[in-house]
């Protein structure tokens, strides 16, 4: 919070008189003031001060504009594939992050790269890539197989526009991500609104690798990171309005079984979990849910890529 | 002088009509499933549990049942008709849920008193449908009571606090309603945040530094100062990870056995040193402005009802005030079902 004496540039009202009715109750800074005198000039300063204040939150909502943004913004996207649609009720939800759990070679980067390929039809998708996965040929097949049949050539232009609506980044640390993220946060701010081809999703593959390195088993600076990984994942997913996949590993649990990585403090992040995985010799995968912002009534499915 | 000395002598009002008015103003609540102690406003009540147990649902709850009138041309809806106040900490607040549920109660209130005058499937199916316009116009109304904030961090969780007087204030002179609920979901949020920023000092010397004490110890000022001039109930979940001995693992749970290992707690139980199933992280300055507190956690058993509804059932044990009792209870679209 600024102090006011800097402040005094922005907003003149803020002069000496007001700033030493402040340092008279012990405020040097921005905060709260009671308004106990009546004279126009503090009042005025006052007001000042509460509004600079108010414009450090977030703006107060009702419900109804709140469902209202929902309904008009937060649409869901239909992931491509029928099993995980069924589990998340129609798809990945706009403004909300799902994670991918599992352990390796469970799908979870096929179920990424089938879902970018549905979503870059109409809208740009961003997809930070940790470990090299992403694969232009995949997103070619996914995209050869739903298409109608037509002249090579209408195919070709089809396959490029949709190409075209996909970014790949590559980031090998956290403090990759996190630049990659605010140059996006600046972009984002000024595309709000117009153009017709607007950013919708956003992959992370894998966010273990990234948090990882830096979580030790008592480090505060490493929980830090990741909660503030999140909560930025969090602010862009619901002020631009997008939707946020992320992937995760397992580690081993107790008793032998398999649990998502990065320990309890993450597990507050997520909006909704699937943990995905194989069935050896077999193309078929199983997805169960992990946790949903609803109850969900049905907790399992499987599904062919 | 004489005068005015004696006019501080003469009587308001006697015991009995104070008390008929606070309780008409100041009524307890009963929400379940915190049903065993009554609330009223200026308690402090914190939900403790660990990750997914529905501790979030039980607030959901808590803001209908506050922002649902009383009564509403001639249907009793029990709630209060006050407005709510939700500051997301979390992030993760769900809102066509929310219109989920409180449609769900508007519609089991109205269907309720239907049924008591006796009609039959059709009438029945007939009155839903004249109801429709009047739901749907109750709905906006409780909606636009219900108030909701985000914050990302704990500056604009600060900021959020020190401005909501005057939001209050100008709350009740343009909609006249009072806020009689305000719910903070997960106060521990920005815990290992603001741990991290205290290794990072600020220049000025006659400034705080962001210390989590600082930060928290700000907060409970900010909401004690607003607790004063705006009474209100305060709810606040808090996400903790319970000891080994409670872990959710079919193996080593067992109901009979927590409340066989409770028993020494109970009878060591002394204001000083009880033993918590779970860490506590947050400072002092907020565990001692608590007033009540709540421990709930998931069961690995789930409720069948029907052929597609599997409904988790939950375990609510009372630590502020010490409760000897176990709840147990299950959610559902229309609200939190008590088991036993």
């Amino acid at each position: 919070m600024a102090r006011l004496a800097n402040l005094e540039t922005e907003y003149p009202v803020l002069d000496s008189t007001v700033r030493n009715f402040c340092a008279s109750h012990g405020i040097f800074s921005a905060a709260f003031a009671e308004q106990n005198d009546s004279s126009e000039r503090l009042k005025e300063g006052i007001a000042q001060v509460l509004s600079i204040i108010d414009d450090m939150h977030q703006p107060w909502l009702n419900g109804m504009e709140l469902l209202e943004d929902a309904k008009r913004n937060k649409h869901v996207f239909p992931t491509g594939i029928q099993g995980i649609d069924l589990l998340l009720g129609d798809g990945i939800r706009v403004g909300q992050l799902t994670e991918l759990v599992g352990p390796s070679s469970s799908g979870k980067t096929q179920v990424c790269l089938r879902t970018a390929s549905n979503v870059a039809r109409n809208h740009m998708v961003l997809y930070l890539d940790t470990g090299n996965s992403f694969s232009p040929q995949c997103i070619a097949y996914f995209l050869g197989k739903t298409i109608s049949p037509s002249s090579a050539q209408a195919k070709n232009q089809f396959l490029q526009k949709v190409m075209s609506n996909i970014s790949c980044h590559s980031v090998f640390d956290i403090f990759a991500m996190f630049d990659v993220l605010h140059q996006l946060e600046s972009y984002l701010r000024c595309q709000d609104g117009r153009g017709c081809c607007q950013m919708r999703l956003l992959i992370v593959d894998s966010i273990s690798s990234l948090i990882s390195p830096v979580l030790g088993s008592s480090s505060t600076l490493g929980r830090a990171l990741m909660t503030s990984a999140g909560y930025l994942l969090k602010k862009l997913a619901h002020q631009h309005n997008l939707a946020v996949l992320i992937i995760n590993h397992t580690v081993g649990g107790e008793g032998g079984s398999s649990k998502p990585a990065l320990g309890d403090s993450w597990k507050c992040i997520p909006h909704s979990r699937l943990f995905l995985s194989c069935d050896r010799g077999s193309n078929t995968y199983n997805v169960s849910i992990l946790r949903h912002p609803s109850m969900a009534s049905v907790k399992a499915a499987r599904f062919v890529i | 002088m004489g005068s005015h000395a004696k006019a501080w002598l003469v009587e308001d009002e006697s015991a009995r009509e104070m008390l008929d008015r606070v309780l008409t103003e100041r009524p307890f609540l009963l929400l379940p499933p915190l049903h065993r102690v009554p609330l009223r406003v200026g308690n402090v009540v914190e939900l403790v549990g660990p990750s997914s147990s529905s501790k979030t649902h039980i607030l959901i709850q808590a803001a209908i049942t506050c922002i649902l009138p009383k009564l509403w041309k001639g249907v009793s809806y029990g709630g209060l008709g006050h407005s709510a106040m939700f500051i997301d900490l979390d992030c993760r607040f769900d809102v066509l849920r929310f219109s989920e549920l409180l449609n769900h109660r508007i519609m089991e209130a109205a269907n309720g008193s239907s049924s008591k005058v006796g009609c039959h499937q059709k009438d029945s199916e007939a009155q839903f449908e004249r109801m429709k316009p009047y739901n749907e116009e109750l709905f906006a109304l409780c909606m636009k009571r219900f108030l909701y904030i985000r914050c990302y961090d704990s500056s604009e969780f600060l900021a959020t606090l020190k401005t909501l007087h005057y939001r209050l204030q100008k709350e009740r002179e343009v909609h006249g309603v009072n806020v009689h609920l305000l719910l903070i979901d997960s106060i521990g949020a920005f815990h290992w945040v603001d741990r991290g920023s205290s290794s990072f000092p600020l220049e000025c010397d006659n400034r705080k530094s962001w210390h989590l004490q600082n930060v928290s110890e700000a907060v409970v000022q900010e909401i004690r100062r607003l607790l004063l001039v705006h009474p209100m109930l305060v709810m606040a979940t808090k996400a903790v990870v319970l000891g080994n001995k409670y872990s959710t693992n079919e193996l080593t749970w067992n109901y009979r056995k927590w409340s066989a290992v409770d028993n020494p707690y109970s009878r060591n139980i002394t204001s000083s040193d009880q033993q918590l199933p779970y860490r506590e992280y947050m400072p002092a300055a907020w565990q001692s402005f608590v007033t009540h507190r709540i421990l709930v956690r998931a069961t690995d058993d789930d409720l069948v009802n029907g052929e597609h509804q599997n409904n988790s059932i939950y375990l609510l044990k009372w630590l502020l005030p010490p409760l000897n009792s176990l709840d147990k209870f299950t959610v559902r679209d229309t609200g939190v079902f008590i088991l036993s």
